[in-house]
C-alpha cells in the first residue's frame, strides 16, 4: 500500500473515530450541560425572587393569602410561596412531579427556604423537564451538525496538506527508484522541497546511484585498458608457439607440450577476448540502427551451429513468426545474443534432446522470444548468479569459460531488452527476452 | 611478394618476419613512424603491416600518407585497440584488412593470401593434391573431372590446409578460421575431426588421401 493511501486511510478513519466518539457522548453531554443551565435558570429566577421580597416585603406576593402561586401558561414554569411546615426543608434542586393546573407534570424545582416572621415559607420555583429535553435535542443536532461540517473540512484539509507533504517523495521513488535501469547512466537532479528528510533522502539516493555508476565505470574502464594490455603480450606468446609449432625435427613429446601450451593461450585470448567485448557493449561502442527479422536471424545462426545439432542428434525448431521485425537493434549483438544462448541450450543438451525457439506477441503489451531446451537444467541455488562472470554450471573445465551468458546479459541490457530464466534441474531451460514494444515491427 | 612490418613490439616483429620469410615473404621491419617512412621511400612493397598503436604517431595517420607513397601495396592493420571505430576508419583510409590482436599467424597469412588472389583476379592455378586437383577461385574438388561433393566448412579447412600444407595445425588453429569469433575452444575443436572424417570419407571413396595425415593428440597436416 502507498505511504499516501495509508496516510489518507488513517487520517479519514481517525476522524470517523471522533466523530462517532462525539456522537455517542453528546446525549449525556449535552444532559449535563443543560441540566447545569436549568439549575443556573432556576437559581437566578430565585435570586430574582429574593432580591424582590428583599425590596418589597413577602406581601408583594402573597397579597394578604397565606399562599401565593403562579404559572406560565402553557405551564413550563411555576412559582409558589407556601408557608412551611414544621420539618426543615433545605435548599435543594431535585426533579419531580407536581399538579399544576389539574396537569400532573415533571418538573425540575428548586427549594427554597424563606425565613422571616411572622412564620418560614417555602419558595418553589419549577422548570418542567420536557423543555429542557427539547432544548437538549435541538443542542444536540446544531452540535452534530458543525462538527460533521468541521472535520469534513479537516479531512479535505488534511489531505491536501498531506499530499502537497509526501509528493516530494513520491517523485523521489518515481524518478531515483522505479524504472531505474542499472548502472545509472543519466544524471540526476535534486529534488525540489522544504522538507529536510527528503532533503537527506533524495541527496543520499543521488550520491549512492553516483557512486555506482563512477565504480561502475571505474571497473569498465579497468577491463577495457586491462584487457586492451594484454593482448599484446598474448599476441606475441601466440607467435612464439606458433612458430616453435613449425619447427622442424620436434619430437612428439613436444608437440604435445606445444598444442597444450597454445590451448591454454587460446583459453587466455577468449577470456580476455569476451572481456574485452563486454567492455564494448558497456562503452556504447555499438550501433543502434539495424532492424532484424528474427526468424531470419535464427535461420542464419542455425547455419553456424548446424553441425553442433547433427552431432548431438539434437532436434531443432523454430515457431518464431517470419514476419516479426526488431527496429534499433545491433544486428551483430543481436546475433551473438541468440548465439550464445542457443550454442548452450546444445552445449548442455542431451543426445537426442530438443531446442525450440518460440515467440509470443501480445498486442500493445509485449513482444517475447523463448528458448526453450530439454538440457540439464540449472539448479536452483544457481539460479541467480548464471548472468554473472565466470560463473558457469559445475561442469568440466574444459566447456567454456562461464563469460558466454554475461555477455547475453550485456547485450539485453545495452538492447534494453529483459532476460529471465526458468528452469528444472535435469529438465531443462526456458529462456525469455521480453522485447520492449516500440522496438517490435509486425 | 616483399612486406614491410610496422610494428613497435619487437618480439612481436621478429616472429611475424619467422613466419612469413618462412613463407617466402621478403620481411623488413620497422618500429616506429620514422622508420617506416624512410624505409618506404626507399622501398616498393606488396604488403604494409600496420601496427595502430606506434610511439610517435598514430597508425591511422601514418596510413593516410603511405597510402599516397605507396599506393600499390596491400595494407593490414594489425591492432590491440580492436575498437569497431578504428576497424570502420581504417577499412575507410583504404587498408585491404583488418586484424585484431592478438592473431594467429596462420591466418595473418591466409588474410594475405586472399589479398593477393583478389588483387590478382583470382587467378590461381588449379593446386594438385594428390590425385585430386582443387580450383580455389571455383571452391570445387575434382577427381579426374568429376566434381566432389564438399560443404562450405569442409571446402574452407581443406583449402586454408593447403595453404598451410606441411605444418603442422592444431585443432584450435583450424577451429579459429573456421568459425573466428565463434569458435568455442576445445567444444569445437571436436568438430574439426567430424569434418576431417566427412572429407576423409567423401574422398578416399575415390583415391587414398594419405596426404591428409592425423597428428595424434594434436591435429592434422596436409603433406606434399
Amino acid at each position: 500500500m502507498k505511504l499516501l493511501s495509508k496516510l489518507t486511510l488513517f487520517i479519514t478513519l481517525s476522524k470517523l473515530l471522533i466523530v462517532v466518539l462525539f456522537v455517542l457522548l453528546l446525549p449525556s453531554l449535552v444532559g449535563y450541560v443543560s441540566f447545569q443551565y436549568s439549575n443556573y435558570y432556576l437559581r437566578q429566577q430565585k435570586q430574582k425572587v429574593l432580591s424582590e421580597i428583599k425590596q418589597n416585603g413577602i406581601d408583594y406576593y402573597l397579597q394578604g393569602d397565606s399562599a401565593y402561586a403562579s404559572y406560565t401558561m402553557l405551564k413550563e414554569e411555576y412559582i409558589s410561596i407556601l408557608p412551611a411546615e414544621n420539618e426543615m426543608v433545605r435548599d435543594t434542586i431535585e426533579t419531580s412531579k407536581r399538579v399544576v393546573g389539574g396537569d400532573t407534570l415533571t418538573y425540575r424545582i428548586l427549594t427554597h427556604e424563606l425565613t422571616g416572621a411572622p412564620k418560614n415559607y417555602i419558595l418553589e420555583i419549577g422548570k418542567t423537564t420536557s423543555t429542557i429535553g427539547e432544548y437538549n435535542n435541538l443542542l444536540q443536532r446544531f452540535t452534530l451538525y458543525i462538527l460533521i461540517g468541521l472535520i469534513a473540512l479537516s479531512i479535505v484539509v488534511d489531505l491536501i496538506y498531506t499530499n502537497i507533504l509526501i509528493r516530494p517523495l513520491t517523485k523521489i521513488v518515481k524518478t531515483k527508484l522505479l524504472n531505474r535501469k542499472f548502472p545509472f547512466k543519466e544524471p540526476l537532479s535534486p529534488i525540489k522541497t522544504s522538507t529536510t528528510d527528503f532533503q537527506i533522502l533524495d541527496r543520499s539516493l543521488i550520491d549512492l546511484m553516483e557512486k555506482i555508476h563512477e565504480a561502475f565505470d571505474k571497473e569498465r574502464e579497468f577491463t577495457s585498458n586491462a584487457s586492451h594490455e594484454l593482448m599484446t603480450p598474448i599476441s606475441i606468446l601466440q607467435s612464439n608457439v606458433e612458430n616453435l609449432m613449425m619447427e622442424e625435427d620436434i619430437s612428439d613429446e613436444m608437440q604435445d607440450k606445444i598444442s597444450a601450451m597454445m590451448r591454454t593461450l587460446n583459453r587466455l585470448k577468449k577470456i580476455v577476448n569476451s572481456l574485452l567485448y563486454i567492455s564494448r557493449i558497456e562503452n556504447d561502442q555499438f550501433a543502434k540502427s539495424d532492424t532484424v527479422n528474427v526468424h531470419e536471424l535464427i535461420t542464419e545462426m542455425m547455419e553456424e551451429l548446424s553441425y553442433r545439432l547433427e552431432t548431438k542428434s539434437i532436434q531443432f525448431t523454430n515457431t518464431v513468426s517470419k514476419n516479426v521485425k526488431i527496429r534499433q537493434v545491433n544486428h551483430d549483438l543481436f546475433f551473438q545474443m541468440l548465439y550464445n544462448l542457443v550454442n548452450n541450450a546444445i552445449r548442455y543438451n542431451k543426445e537426442n534432446g530438443t531446442i525450440t525457439l518460440s515467440d509470443q506477441y501480445i498486442r500493445g503489451k509485449r513482444y517475447r522470444l523463448f528458448i526453450i531446451d530439454s538440457g540439464a537444467g540449472i539448479k536452483p541455488e544457481e539460479m541467480g548468479t548464471i548472468f554473472n562472470r565466470f560463473k558457469k554450471s559445475g561442469k568440466a573445465d574444459s566447456e567454456g569459460y562461464g563469460l558466454g551468458l554475461s555477455i547475453v546479459k550485456s547485450i539485453t541490457l545495452f538492447l534494453g531488452f529483459e532476460i529471465k530464466v526458468s528452469s528444472e534441474y535435469g529438465k531443462g531451460t526456458v529462456f525469455s527476452i521480453e522485447i520492449p514494444q516500440e522496438k517490435v515491427e509486425i | 611478394m616483399k612486406t614491410l612490418i610496422i610494428e613497435d613490439e619487437r618480439s612481436l616483429a621478429r616472429e611475424i618476419k619467422l613466419f612469413l620469410e618462412k613463407a617466402f615473404y621478403l620481411c623488413d621491419s620497422a618500429y616506429n613512424v620514422a622508420e617506416a617512412k624512410k624505409l618506404m621511400i626507399d622501398n616498393e612493397y606488396d604488403f604494409i603491416l600496420l601496427d595502430l598503436g606506434l610511439p610517435d604517431g598514430d597508425g591511422l595517420e601514418l596510413l593516410d600518407e603511405t597510402k599516397k607513397m605507396c599506393p600499390s601495396a596491400s595494407y593490414i592493420i594489425l591492432t590491440a585497440r580492436g575498437d569497431l571505430e578504428d576497424r570502420i576508419k581504417g577499412l575507410d583510409l583504404g587498408a585491404d584488412d583488418y586484424l585484431p590482436k592478438p592473431f594467429s599467424l596462420l591466418e595473418l597469412q591466409s588474410r594475405m593470401q586472399a589479398i593477393t588472389r583478389r588483387k590478382s583476379g583470382n587467378n590461381d592455378p588449379v593446386m594438385e593434391l594428390g590425385d585430386f586437383s582443387i580450383d580455389l577461385n571455383k571452391r570445387t574438388v575434382y577427381f579426374e573431372e568429376k566434381e566432389i561433393e564438399l560443404s562450405r566448412k569442409e571446402f574452407d579447412l581443406l583449402s586454408y590446409m593447403i595453404l598451410h600444407k606441411n605444418r603442422p595445425l592444431t585443432r584450435l588453429q583450424l577451429s579459429e578460421h573456421i568459425w573466428g569469433n565463434f569458435s568455442d575452444d576445445d567444444y569445437d575443436s571436436n568438430f574439426i575431426d567430424v569434418h576431417i572424417k566427412n572429407i576423409r570419407k567423401k574422398m578416399s571413396a575415390l583415391a587414398p588421401v594419405d596426404w591428409l595425415q592425423t597428428l595424434r593428440g594434436i591435429g592434422y597436416k596436409i603433406k606434399i
